[in-house]
C-alpha cells in the first residue's frame, strides 16, 4: 500500500491527471467529492491544503506527494524531492507598479527598506538577501496584488501564470524570481524503505516527461 | 490562569512522556555501561574556537552563539560527539584507547526553518581508537538490542557507506562532485539526475553515479555494487557489517541503502539512520565512521558513534500508562511503620506511590482515577484489586501475583 497526498486547488486536476497517466487508479479520485481520504486498489489518497501536504510526508503520514515547488522551498521541510514532473507550470515573480520599475533596473541598494507584500516570506527572504539587500517583508495570506494599489507595499512577489491578475491590477513584472512547477516528494523513510514501489513510479514519470518533452 | 511560559524552542517534559524517557534513557546507560562505555556529561557551552575548526558547515550554521559572563565567545553544545572526542584527546594517552562513552543530555541548535524547537535530548554512544574491526559491529549491535528492549524491535536499520560515493566521485571535476554530493545530502534526486545528464563525467563514473538511487534493498544491494565498482574492495566494511549483524539475528531489520548521504567531509565510512517502523517519516537518529574527526585532534584509529532523538525514541516506546501501579494506604500507620511496609512491597519491583488520606474511601478513589490497577491497604495488610474489587491478604498477593 503507497499512501499519497495531492493539493486540492489549482493544481489538482493536473496532480489527478499525471497519476492517471502512470497508471493508478484515479475513478474515485476524481469523484472525491468531500472526502479527503480515498483508496483505489493499493493506493491511498489523502487531499490536502498545499501548504500541508509537505507535512503529511515529514510525519510520515503519507509516502509520496505531489506539490508546487513554490510551496516546498516555502516550507522548507526535509523531504526527498524525486523528480520534478514538468507540470502545473508557472513563474515566481516580483512585480509592482510601472513606477517601480527604475528601481528595480538600477543599482539594488535602491531596493533597501522596499515593502514586498507576498505569502511566500522564505523564499522572499531567500531573494532579496541573494541581491544583497534588506527589504521590509509583509506577510499576507491572499489577495497579494491588491497591496500596491492600497499603499501597503511598494511591491510585491507571487507566482504568476498567464498575466492577466497581475495586469488587471496595474501591476508588471519587475524581476523574474524562479520557475514552478509539480514535485514529486517523499520521506526519507519512503525513500529508502519503500524504494522498490517508488521507483517503479519514478520511472512511469520519467519516460511521460519524455513522451511529452519529445511531442513538444 | 498564569502560564510560566518558556522560552521560543525549549520544552518541559513532563507525565507518561518523561517516564518513558526515564526509562529509555535508564536503560541505555544500563546496557552501555555494561559493555565498558563510560557516562560522560560534557558541558553544556563550548568555547566557539575550540567547536568551529571541527564541525562541519551543516552543524556551524545552527550553532547557538553567545558570550559567557567571563567574555568568552562560546556556544551551547550542539553536537556531544565533538566534546567527546575532545575529552578523549585530553584525558587518555593513546595505550588507554578504545574509549567507550555513553551519554543521555540535552543538545542545543537553531531551529531549523520549519520547525522551532533549539533544545533536544539526546542518546548516544561513541567508540574512539580502536584500530582494527569489530568497533562498528559492536556499537551498532547495542544500539538494536537497545531498540529491542524499549520494544521496538521493529525499528530498521538504514545503512550506507560514504566511502563508496566518495569512489565514484573521485575522478569527476570538483564543482560537479559538490553538486551531486550536495543534491543528494539535500535529499534533491531530481537535482541529482539534472546534473548527472547535463555534466561531462567519465563514462565509468557516470555509470556508478546513474545507479546509484537504486542501490538500496536487501544485502544483495552489495554485489550488485560491487559488480558497478569491479571490486569488493570497498565495499568490505560494510560488508562486514551487515554479515555479522544478520548472523547475529537482526537480517530482516538491516536496509542497505548506498545513497545515503551525509555530511562527506564529517564522515568517513558506513553511515546509518534509524527508523521507527510505522511511524514518523524521519529518522529517531543516526551516525556513522567518522575517523576524520579523531584525526584532527592528532589521534590516530577508528571512530564510530551515533545519536539518538530521546523524546521521538520514548513516544514511540511510551508503555501503557497505569500498568502495575500500586497505591498504598498508610491507614492509621505512623509514617515510619508505613514506609517500612511499602519499602517491602516495592522491593519485589513495582511501581507504586503513597497515600497519606486519612479517609479510606478517598485514598481508594484516588487510586482509581489515577488508573492504578492495585490499592493495599497497609495497616490491615489486604490488597484490592480495582477493575473488580476483589480483595485478598498481602502475603497471598505478593506469593500469587508477583513470585519471581
Amino acid at each position: 500500500m503507497l499512501t499519497l497526498a495531492l493539493p486540492t486547488g489549482r493544481v489538482m486536476k493536473e496532480a489527478i491527471d499525471l497519476f492517471e497517466n502512470i497508471g493508478l487508479p484515479t475513478k474515485e479520485l476524481r469523484n472525491a467529492g468531500r472526502k479527503l481520504v480515498v483508496q483505489e486498489n493499493n493506493y491511498r489518497y489523502i487531499l490536502a491544503k498545499p501548504s500541508d501536504v509537505p507535512l503529511y510526508v515529514s510525519h510520515g503520514v503519507a509516502d509520496l506527494a505531489l506539490i508546487g515547488s513554490d510551496v516546498l522551498q516555502e516550507s522548507a521541510i526535509d523531504l526527498v524531492e524525486l523528480a520534478d514532473t514538468g507540470r502545473g507550470k508557472c513563474r515566481i515573480v516580483v512585480a509592482g507598479p510601472e513606477r517601480m520599475v527604475p528601481a528595480f533596473a538600477g543599482h539594488p541598494s535602491e531596493l533597501m527598506w522596499t515593502k514586498v507584500a507576498t505569502k511566500y516570506p522564505r523564499i522572499a527572504d531567500d531573494h532579496f538577501s541573494s541581491l544583497g539587500v534588506q527589504v521590509e517583508i509583509i506577510h499576507l495570506h491572499g489577495s497579494i496584488e491588491l497591496a500596491p494599489a492600497l499603499g501597503m507595499a511598494d511591491c510585491i512577489l507571487d507566482i504568476v501564470q498567464t498575466g492577466n491578475t497581475l495586469q488587471a491590477n496595474k501591476l508588471v513584472i519587475l524581476q523574474e524570481v524562479r520557475d514552478v512547477s509539480l514535485r514529486l516528494v517523499a520521506s526519507k523513510q519512503s525513500a529508502s524503505l519503500k524504494w522498490p514501489q517508488i521507483a517503479a513510479l519514478l520511472k512511469k514519470i520519467e519516460n511521460l516527461k519524455g513522451v511529452v518533452g519529445n511531442a513538444n | 490562569m498564569n502560564i510560566n511560559r518558556l522560552p521560543r524552542g525549549c520544552t518541559n517534559v513532563g507525565g507518561p512522556l518523561a517516564a518513558s524517557m526515564d526509562k529509555c534513557r535508564t536503560n541505555f546507560m544500563e546496557l552501555f555501561s555494561s559493555f565498558g562505555y563510560r557516562p560522560f556529561w560534557p558541558s553544556a557551552l563550548q568555547l566557539l574556537e575550540s567547536a568551529w575548526p571541527h564541525l562541519p558547515e551543516g552543524y556551524r550554521q545552527r550553532l547557538i552563539a553567545l558570550t559567557t559572563p567571563y567574555g568568552e565567545p562560546s556556544c551551547l553544545r550542539a553536537d556531544i560527539t565533538l566534546a567527546a572526542v575532545a575529552f578523549l584527546a585530553s584525558h587518555y594517552a593513546p595505550e588507554q584507547q578504545p574509549l567507550r562513552l555513553c551519554y543521555a543530555d540535552r543538545i542545543f541548535k537553531r531551529a531549523e526553518k520549519h520547525e522551532n524547537r533549539i533544545e533536544n535530548f539526546q542518546i548516544g554512544a561513541e567508540l574512539l581508537g580502536w584500530e582494527g574491526e569489530g568497533a562498528d559491529i559492536e556499537i551498532l549491535w547495542l544500539l538494536l538490542r537497545w531498540l529491542d528492549e524499549i520494544g521496538l524491535d521493529k525499528s530498521i536499520l538504514v545503512i550506507g557507506d560514504v566511502t563508496f560515493l566518495n569512489y565514484a566521485l573521485a575522478h569527476v571535476g570538483t564543482a560537479i562532485a559538490e553538486r551531486l554530493s550536495r543534491s543528494l545530502l539535500e535529499g534533491n534526486l531530481s537535482e541529482y539526475r539534472n546534473v548527472l545528464s547535463t555534466s561531462d563525467i567519465p563514462e565509468y563514473s557516470r555509470n556508478i553515479l546513474e545507479h546509484l538511487p537504486d542501490l538500496k534493498g536487501t544485502k544483495n544491494v552489495l554485489e550488485q555494487a560491487s559488480a558497478l565498482l569491479g571490486s569488493s574492495q570497498y565495499l568490505m566494511p560494510l560488508r562486514n557489517i551487515v554479515k555479522a549483524l544478520s548472523d547475529l539475528g537482526y537480517e530482516k531489520r538491516i536496509f542497505v541503502d548506498l545513497s545515503l548521504a551525509r555530511e562527506l567531509s564529517y564522515y568517513s565510512g558506513p553511515v546509518f539512520r534509524i527508523y521507527a517502523s510505522g511511524t514518523s517519516g524521519q529518522e529517531i537518529g543516526g551516525g556513522g565512521r567518522y575517523d576524520g574527526l579523531l584525526n584532527s585532534y592528532g589521534l590516530d584509529g577508528q571512530a564510530i558513534g551515533f545519536a539518538i532523538d530521546l523524546e521521538e525514541a520514548a513516544t514511540l516506546a511510551l508503555p501503557p500508562s497505569g500498568s502495575h501501579r500500586v497505591m498504598m494506604w498508610c491507614s492509621t500507620l505512623p509514617p515510619e511503620q508505613a514506609l517500612k511496609r511499602a519499602g517491602t512491597i516495592l522491593s519485589i519491583g513495582l511501581n507504586g506511590e503513597m497515600s497519606w488520606n486519612k479517609n479510606r474511601n478517598q485514598s481508594y478513589e484516588s487510586a482509581s482515577s489515577r488508573n492504578c490497577e492495585w490499592w493495599i491497604d497497609l495497616g490491615r495488610e489486604t490488597v484490592t484489586q480495582i477493575e473488580c474489587g476483589k480483595v485478598m491478604p498481602l502475603s497471598q498477593w505478593m506469593r500469587e501475583e508477583y513470585t519471581c
